[in-house]
């Protein structure tokens, strides 16, 4: 009996030191809420980006779209052609990163390398060489293109460096390839 | 009594999960850092080194700079860009209660570029800018003929002894390790204690080579298997071709609509192409003589090895656009065969450190090899051409990570689309599947036999 009043005074202490802990956090929120933009942001310029996808000749076509902001800032801008090239073709081209890809972080050197951390795509995605070429070049080709000060683009898949998805070497930025882009 | 001593210990238990301020020492003084278990805020403890750290929202990810180094790095991720390098982290950083935390070992990885390292305890550390002893940085890179450790930051050359499972380096000068030194490859892990480092390796690893390189100062230990690597063919009378059958074993590559197997049609022809090239007297060697899972560097190390003439890898393709069809034959591309990857694989052949009289003939060879593997993969595309059932979809140069480190003139050729219905039911045929290697059999023999001179980069297609 004694002890199971003891474990139940415990219980009581370390309810009491958490409800105290997290009480004293929400009063003083933490330095990176004050460092992120608040809700006050500056008016969307509106802007338009061209993109590559795969075509039925296996080629990259380029597709202009309109976007409602186009950021200023190269990384953001990274993020918005990724995610535009995820959201798919409006054109009838077929997709360039043919799995539910989802853009995780986006950074850019001051080398002009940008790095995109992307979802891995499941087993059999990706097959074959021209399908693996369309994934490293309509993106390293769009974000190169939109992107002013940016030369070169390195795919990361689910936080890791990857060498290869089977045929290409990934393991470092690409620079943009124009000659499987359609005439 | 007993009741204290259990509220004692419940205390205990549950003490490292909650919040608390670890005290950092600084050289200007002393500040409280919010923490939880092993987790200190980033942003904070990167800020007491004078450091400016951003975040920018759009990008998810953060920044920050000191004089000439900028780190990037973001939550959720054990990557950071460390001046226009990719690094690993050793743990993951993490969002908390609106703030940035991370390892001890994560700041500590994350503090090393910007001039600082952090030293004494978990519960009370301190921030050191880095003083006269070299911030020794480790890393492996796995290549072809085994891994290569570089140990960059340091201008010594240490006193190195090879022990059966690990490796010691005695430095005459003070070191530190910039960050713990992570293991990878066949690097099983290391520490240092008074100026000796001790790198630890896999089973049946062993010392292979080891030399000191400037711009930017490093030193290099190549590591090889310890059992006895086949020895080098003795020289051979005639030239060597190596085809490498795409894929095999559980990598099955690119599957048609009737549910054709790349790996078996790559194989098919690789046969049928190196009997072709053995009736025209010609040596051949396949990379995987069955359905063997064989890795990308097993290949083209397998090549070097053999000290091959001619690298040919056989593929089939796959498109999201159905109506695809035709052989594609690539090389590498420029791009990928910088100079950077010319000393890298220049150091991999060389059995010690290579001197710049090496260096300057390796990169004279690795640009006579480009030429050459263009002159190859026209001959190929050209013969390809030349049979009425394929279209021509060209030459190209694109970074195929099978070519990376290849040593001789070497070629990828896409035989056909296995995703188009109507080619991948001829590409099962066997004599659509003969006709190829004898294509292919006809442009390798040609391309031995008539060393013309290389065609001028000019005259190649372009990145």
């Amino acid at each position: 009996m004694k002890a199971v009043r003891a474990f139940l005074a415990v219980l009581l202490v370390v309810a009491g030191v958490t409800a105290v802990v997290l009480l004293a956090r929400r009063r003083q929120p933490g330095p990176e809420a004050a460092m992120t933009p608040g809700p006050t942001a500056p008016t969307p310029v509106p802007g338009h980006v061209v993109l590559f996808f795969p075509g039925d000749d296996a080629l990259l076509h380029r597709e202009a779209r309109e976007v409602p902001e186009l950021p200023t800032s190269n990384a953001a801008r990274v993020r918005l052609v990724m995610e535009e090239l995820v959201a798919g073709s409006r054109e009838g081209y077929a997709a360039a990163l043919p799995w539910a890809a989802a853009v995780g972080a986006v950074f850019v050197d001051r080398e002009g390398n940008a790095y995109v951390d992307l979802s891995p795509p499941p087993p059999d995605a990706i097959e074959g060489t021209d399908t693996e070429l369309a994934v490293a070049y309509a993106t390293t080709n769009s974000v190169v293109l939109n992107c002013p000060g940016v030369e070169r683009l390195q795919l990361l898949f689910g936080g890791q460096q990857v060498a290869t998805l089977g045929h290409l070497d990934f393991s470092r930025p690409l620079a943009p390839k124009l000659d499987l882009v359609a005439p | 009594m007993r009741r204290k001593a259990i509220l004692a210990l419940g205390l205990l238990a549950v003490a490292p999960w909650l919040a608390r301020a670890i005290t950092v020492r600084t050289p200007q003084g002393s500040a409280e850092v919010f923490s939880r278990a092993d987790l200190v805020d980033l942003a904070v403890l990167l800020r007491l080194t004078g450091a400016e750290v951003h975040f920018a929202a759009a990008a998810g990810s953060y920044s920050v700079t000191l004089g000439e180094h900028e780190v990037q790095f973001t939550p959720g991720g054990s990557l950071a860009v460390v001046d226009g390098r990719l690094t690993p982290l050793p743990g993951p950083v993490r969002l908390l209660d609106g703030r940035v935390v991370g390892s001890l070992a994560t700041a500590a990885t994350l503090l090393s570029p910007l001039g600082w390292s952090l030293r004494g305890t978990a519960a009370a550390p301190e921030l050191a800018k880095v003083g006269e002893a070299e911030q020794l940085d480790v890393s492996a890179v796995r290549g072809p003929t085994g891994t290569t450790v570089i140990i960059r930051g340091t201008k010594q050359k240490p006193q190195v002894a090879a022990g059966a499972a690990a490796i010691t380096l005695e430095f005459a000068a003070p070191v530190e390790l910039a960050r713990p030194i992570t293991p990878e490859a066949e690097l099983a892990g290391g520490e240092l204690h008074d100026n000796v480092l001790t790198l630890r390796l896999a089973a049946g690893i062993e010392l292979a080579g080891s030399y000191a390189l400037e711009d930017p100062p490093r030193f290099v230990l190549r590591l090889a298997r310890a059992a006895p690597v086949a020895p080098l063919p003795s020289p051979r009378s005639g030239p060597l071709v190596i085809l490498d059958p795409g894929h095999g074993g559980e990598d099955q590559g690119a599957k048609g609509p009737g549910n054709e197997l790349e790996k078996d049609i790559t194989l098919a022809v690789a046969r049928a192409t190196a009997a072709h090239l053995q009736s025209a007297g010609l040596a051949t060697r396949l990379t995987r003589e069955g359905d063997e899972t064989i890795s990308l560097t097993d290949r083209t190390a397998l090549a070097n090895r053999l000290q091959a003439t001619v690298f040919v890898s056989i593929h089939a393709n796959a498109s999201a656009a159905r109506g695809a069809k035709g052989a594609e034959t690539y090389y590498m591309s420029a791009d990928a065969s910088d100079p950077q990857a010319a000393q890298a694989a220049a150091r991999e052949n060389a059995g010690a450190s290579p001197d710049t009289v090496q260096l300057i003939l390796w990169d004279l060879a690795h640009v006579a090899n480009l030429n050459n593997s263009a002159r190859l993969a026209h001959g190929i595309q050209e013969r390809l051409d030349a049979l009425q059932s394929t279209r021509d979809r060209g030459i190209r140069q694109a970074p195929f990570y099978v070519l990376t480190g290849a040593t001789m003139p070497a070629a990828l050729v896409e035989v056909g689309f296995l995703s188009n219905p109507e080619e991948a039911a001829r590409l099962l045929a066997a004599d659509t599947q003969d006709q190829i290697a004898a294509a292919l059999a006809d442009a390798i023999a040609a391309f031995i036999r008539n060393p013309t001179p290389a065609p001028s980069p000019a005259a190649a297609p372009s990145p």
